[in-house]
């Protein structure tokens, strides 16, 4: 449903092509690679081959099928419904998302003003990402990320390098978390949490006019395209969130936020590039959030062979032997919380958060980086 | 009997020709100023809403009288679509088809035209610019449409007066 949604913003020379190749590469394509003159290439499971003009797909990129300009140029006119003007924003930040939520991410020359990106021209490479909603793909990460005690979820860091199912995890979490999915033994019962998302590059949810095309649940606000920091802050004051949701943080000002969002007693659920815990520490920004234990929960993405693999490293894993080591505090209760104290897990004395973990799929931990 | 019929029938056309010809003379620089005022909201549109170019059309298109009105809803419609390629083949179509409806003439159309190749193709300021020549250039038009009107409208109504009056005495 969704790649036909997709098809209506391609031009019908490149949708006949990708009509034609064969039902299990439709069926697990990922990226549509389109490059001015040049083979055109698709992504799909763990792979990634040429296309022929037949539909088939090969190795061989001299019998494949290249994209003219014309083409590039209807696709462009396209995606931007034929009005440049309309996403001078989009084009500055280099991607633009459809409807349906899929990103179409380009290339090109880029135009500098006052020593600035001002936006891009003469784009001659598409980079087609295919949205792709996995219901029930955080069945087995969410028993170790909910906080029985607070009856909700931790705070938690999705890790991956990109196009592992960052994306697609946050938002199965966002409608577990919002319908009540928890997946845990303590759980039974409990209502579902109001989900705050901020959207910035509309993945998350793929609201059309507001509305969300993904299941994100029943109780899940979105502030669709609105720079991370802000939208929580917005959120917090507007929509009473109990949990915030945002992709791909790593600037100072998603840090002073994630703060803020902490001490208004929000749960954050948020994702990062990177390959592991250790290049999370590597990056600044990053760091400092790991080094004052705002993140109680690690999920680390990573494939192989098509299959999507994580595991759970909890705060004090993390900084477990790594210098800068701090107290570590767990984020304001919700209102509704049990009181009682002595359930609460035990901030900053390297106690392991109990429970939850024991029956998660783990192979941890993360010490003694692989990267030196 | 008869004649006096005929003499009548050939004294109605020749004055409803003559009626005709100096209504398109009135009609272009009305239709030109029209054309203008829809380009001034198309500006608003694109600087201020940054609205897409099909619904831009449209809602511009809707406060406009016929066959203008048809122009702009034929290309938004072509665009909103998504089956035409370019906007600008869009905006041909709809110009092309719509303009034997019209009163206007050849230069008037070259302006447009030449608006539609560069339609939606850059960034805010040169869209404005585009839009902004078009304007200057339909407003030269005008200014010549008037002159026009002021020569030739009252002439033609006498002309076709006269020229039936003509044709009647000589049959008779």
């Amino acid at each position: 449903m969704r790649l036909a949604q997709l098809y209506e913003w391609l031009p019908e020379a490149l949708c006949g092509v990708l009509d034609r190749l064969p039902g299990p590469v439709k069926e697990q394509m990922e990226e549509i690679r389109v490059r001015q003159d040049r083979p055109l290439e698709v992504v799909y499971g763990a792979e990634s081959s040429f296309v022929t003009p037949e539909g088939a797909v090969t190795d061989d990129p001299t019998s494949a099928w290249r994209p003219d300009r014309g083409l590039c140029r209807a696709l462009l006119e396209r995606i931007t419904r034929h009005s440049l003007y309309a996403v001078e924003e989009e084009l500055r930040s280099g991607f633009i998302t459809v409807s349906g939520g899929h990103r179409i991410g380009m290339a090109g020359r880029v135009v500098l003003e006052n020593g600035s990106v001002r936006r891009l021209r003469d784009i001659a490479g598409f980079n087609v990402r295919i949205a792709r909603e996995r219901i029930g793909c955080s069945a087995p990460v969410m028993p170790a990320i909910v906080d029985p005690a607070a009856r909700t979820i931790r705070h938690t860091l999705i890790v991956s390098p990109p196009q592992q199912g960052k994306t697609t995890l946050l938002r199965d979490i966002v409608r577990a978390v919002s319908a009540g999915d928890w997946r845990h033994p303590a759980a039974a019962g409990w209502r579902g949490r109001k989900v705050g998302v901020v959207d910035e590059r509309s993945e998350i949810a793929a609201c059309e006019n507001g509305v969300p095309t993904f299941d994100l649940g029943p109780r899940c606000d979105v502030l669709d395209a609105c720079p991370k920091a802000e939208g929580m802050m917005m959120l917090i004051r507007s929509m009473s969130p109990e949990v915030i949701a945002v992709d791909e943080i790593g600037r100072p000002e998603d840090a002073a936020a994630l703060r803020e969002a902490l001490h208004a007693g929000v749960r954050v659920v948020a994702t990062a590039h990177a390959s592991g815990i250790d290049d999370v520490l590597s990056r600044p920004v990053l760091r400092e959030l790991v080094a004052e234990g705002l993140f109680r929960v690690y999920v680390i993405l990573s494939r192989t062979g098509g299959r999507v693999t994580h595991r759970v490293v909890t705060a004090e894993e993390a900084l477990c032997g790594r210098p800068g080591r701090q107290a570590v505090r767990s984020g304001a209760a919700p209102r509704d919380a049990p009181l009682v104290p002595a359930a609460r897990p035990a901030a900053g004395s390297g106690v392991r958060v109990p429970l939850a973990e024991a029956d998660a799929v783990r192979q941890i931990p993360a010490r003694g980086g692989k990267h030196g | 009997m008869v004649k006096l019929a005929g003499a009548l029938l050939v004294m109605a056309a020749g004055t409803l020709i003559g009626f005709a010809q100096a209504a398109r003379y009135a009609a272009r620089p009305r239709q030109i100023r029209e054309l203008i005022h829809a380009l001034k909201r198309l500006e608003t549109e694109i600087s201020y809403g940054q609205t897409p170019l099909p619904e831009a059309l449209a809602r511009v298109g809707g406060a406009l009288a016929e066959p203008l009105r048809r122009m702009f809803l034929r290309a938004a419609a072509r665009m909103a679509e998504r089956r035409e390629t370019t906007a600008e083949a869009c905006w041909t179509e709809a110009v092309e088809t719509v303009w034997p409806d019209t009163a206007m003439r050849a230069g008037d159309k070259e302006a447009l035209l030449r608006l539609g190749a560069s339609l939606g193709l850059s960034d805010r300021a040169d869209q404005l610019k585009h839009v902004r020549l078009a304007m200057v250039h339909l407003e030269a038009e005008e200014t010549a449409a008037r002159e026009e009107q002021r020569k030739y409208e009252k002439m033609c109504r006498s002309l076709g007066v006269l020229g039936a009056a003509l044709v009647v005495i000589l049959m008779v």
